[in-house]
């Protein structure tokens, strides 16, 4: 179990960190650039002293502001850290990369758990799952991106850190790697039982990885939850902007989705008064008046490109925009599409309960 | 095209080379067989040869030992008003040679209190082997120190930090990671500080005269029978000094390409 209740200061912000991750669970810290996610990762691996707060890692007392003050050094916390550059070291081979946390002055290799076989056997079951055992031989300069990666999470791997750190680890691959890689993390990092915590500006990367999404702007966590439930039920209208939400229309009254009585096409003028918006997810959107589904929206479009296998476009609805993704061109200037159980904000931003006006309270 | 393009840039680099060469090929085409022989034969004659060499290795060890931790600081940062000290750095690289010897009798001369200490052990730091490492250690220090510094400079401190956090203590990172990558700029700083140490003369003529080590052999010989005579002795330094900066060139050339696998 990992518990992280720190917070560090920066030039800026003050980075706020509140997360308890149980063995085996793995989490993610969803955010833009800059938001003090990477901070957190320091914070837990001993590399930035908090400013106050309390870092514990299985029963560990790892960091502590209060009397008397505890700050065990990170190669004392048996915390694994993979970062974008996968730090190979380059004058060692890959196997030597590998198995390197095995000679480290920590004595790693006998303190961890979930230990299997001997240390041979285990990097060679390692390297085969990773698909690398082909290049224990090589130096790290001729391995191409996505290899020097696998070596890296091989090597993390064999280290048997109690928790695993992920820091935008495939950030700089294509797509397709990145999905391979993440769904590899992913599976390794349930088997290994430990706390993981995966830090990414990519939704899908987060989504892909996560039982928990924790989203995190100017160093707070936003809201906290399961990766559907936050983007479907986003707490906030910034919560909603930074899970994808791009546009928010203003509506007549709090009516729920599906009653079609609110419909912002009508909106516009009238809107305005109420300080009600719904929020519009480019994807939770199907072209035509469907009332039965969700809010009814009519509006101008203003451009439509291809997008993938449809479109996208991109609607004013009064002075409000906001951009929809269809399966096919719209077919002239005026465009209904319906807002598929879409989220309501008030007027602080706070987003109102379906069918209510109860404020739900940030989390 | 390209090749015609290559061509000329070869040409125009063995020009360079030979222009530099210069002096060297100059002394060969100077000397005889017999005057080389002449001069190696005579009696006494390699004594400053071997009191350059045993001077330079002591040296060495005295920056391997000294500056290797003041470069590495200064590489991380880790003192305070880092400019301040680099410009200390600077400032004994700038200063001549001739000038670091005299300001040297001035502080370390028998009449100052480190001159006084010295004495107390039977030391001096004037025409004695002492004096001698001490001048050299003067004249090559700078080089080592700012050809060091950059050396741990271009080691990427996040794979110090990696290795931190797979179990290593800061010391065993030094030793695992930092060094070896650090190393092939660490030999070429060692080997311009032997070539400084080997043939100093402006600080050493001023306080070790005395033992005399091949420059001075040079000097002195030039001055009592003619350059002829001290050419052989020019050869003779830039023989025994050659292999070392040599071998360091062929290592680093090595670890380079063993990195690139």
């Amino acid at each position: 179990m990992l518990n992280v209740d720190a917070e560090a200061d920066r030039r800026d912000f003050t980075v706020r960190a509140a997360l308890d991750v149980a063995d085996g669970e793995r989490v993610a810290l969803f955010g833009p650039s800059g938001a003090g996610k990477t901070t957190v990762l320091e914070v837990i691996a001993g590399l930035v002293a908090p400013a106050r707060g309390r870092v514990e890692l299985g029963g560990r007392l790892l960091t502590s502001t209060a009397a008397p003050a505890v700050a065990v050094p990170p190669w004392l916390r048996r915390v694994g850290l993979l970062r974008q550059d996968p730090g190979l070291f380059p004058h060692l081979s890959v196997r030597a990369n590998l198995t390197y946390a095995r000679s480290s002055s920590g004595g790693r290799s006998g303190s961890g758990r979930g230990r299997s076989g001997s240390g041979g056997a285990e990097l060679a079951e390692i390297a085969s799952s990773l698909g690398i055992d082909g290049l224990l031989a090589a130096m790290p300069a001729r391995l191409s991106g996505g290899q020097r990666h696998r070596v890296a999470l091989g090597r993390l791997l064999l280290a048997h850190c109690d928790a695993l750190l992920f820091d935008e680890p495939f950030a700089s691959l294509d797509a397709a790697l990145r999905r391979s890689l993440t769904a590899l993390v992913k599976d390794l990092s349930s088997q290994r039982s430990v706390p993981s915590v995966l830090v990414t500006h990519q939704l899908s990367d987060a989504q892909a990885f996560a039982d928990r999404l924790l989203v995190m702007d100017r160093g707070a966590i936003l809201q906290a939850g399961a990766p559907d439930e936050v983007v479907l039920r986003p707490t906030s209208r910034r919560v909603a902007e930074l899970v994808g939400y791009l546009g928010f229309v203003p509506v007549t009254g709090s009516g729920a989705a599906g009653s079609g009585a609110t419909g912002p096409g009508a909106a516009g003028s009238g809107a305005a008064g109420s300080g009600l918006v719904v929020g519009v997810h480019p994807d939770r959107v199907v072209p035509g008046a469907d009332p039965a589904r969700g809010l009814v929206v009519t509006g101008t479009v203003t451009a439509a490109r291809p997008s993938g296998a449809g479109w996208e476009a991109d609607v004013l609805v009064g002075d409000a925009p906001f951009t929809c993704r269809l399966p096919s061109r719209p077919a002239g200037p005026e465009l209904s599409v319906t807002v598929l159980d879409p989220p309501y904000f008030g007027q602080d931003g706070a987003m109102l309960a379906p069918g209510g006006s109860a404020p739900i309270t940030r989390g | 095209m390209r090749s015609i393009s290559s061509g000329f840039s070869i040409l125009g680099a063995a020009v360079i080379w030979v222009a530099l060469l210069g002096p060297v090929i100059t002394l060969i085409g100077r000397m005889s067989p017999g005057d080389l022989w002449a001069a190696l034969t005579g009696p006494g004659n390699l004594d400053p040869l071997l009191t350059s060499v045993e001077s330079g290795a002591v040296t060495l060890g005295v920056l391997i030992c000294v500056c290797t931790p003041l470069a590495w600081m200064l590489a991380r940062d880790r003192l305070p008003f880092p400019r301040v000290w680099e410009a200390g750095i600077l400032c004994a690289l700038l200063l001549p040679p001739l000038v670091i010897g005299l300001l040297l009798v001035f502080m370390v001369g028998p009449y100052t209190w480190i001159g006084t200490i010295l004495d107390w052990l039977h030391q001096s730091a004037t025409n004695t082997f002492l004096a001698l490492v001490i001048a050299e250690v003067y004249e090559s220090a700078p080089y080592y120190v700012l050809g060091a510094q950059a050396a741990f400079a271009s080691v990427d401190t996040s794979l110090e930090q990696q290795a931190g956090l797979l179990g290593d203590r800061p010391s065993r990172v030094f030793r695992r990671i930092t060094l070896p990558l650090a190393a092939p700029g660490l030999a070429m700083s060692l080997a311009v500080a032997w070539a400084r140490a080997i043939g100093a003369f402006g600080a050493v003529v001023i306080i070790a005269y005395h033992p005399f080590g091949i420059p001075m052999q040079i000097f002195t010989t030039l001055q009592e029978t003619g350059l002829y005579t001290a050419l052989p002795f020019a050869l003779v330094l830039l023989v025994v000094a050659l292999p070392l900066p040599l071998a360091a060139y062929v290592w680093s050339a090595r670890a380079e390409r063993r990195r690139r696998g």
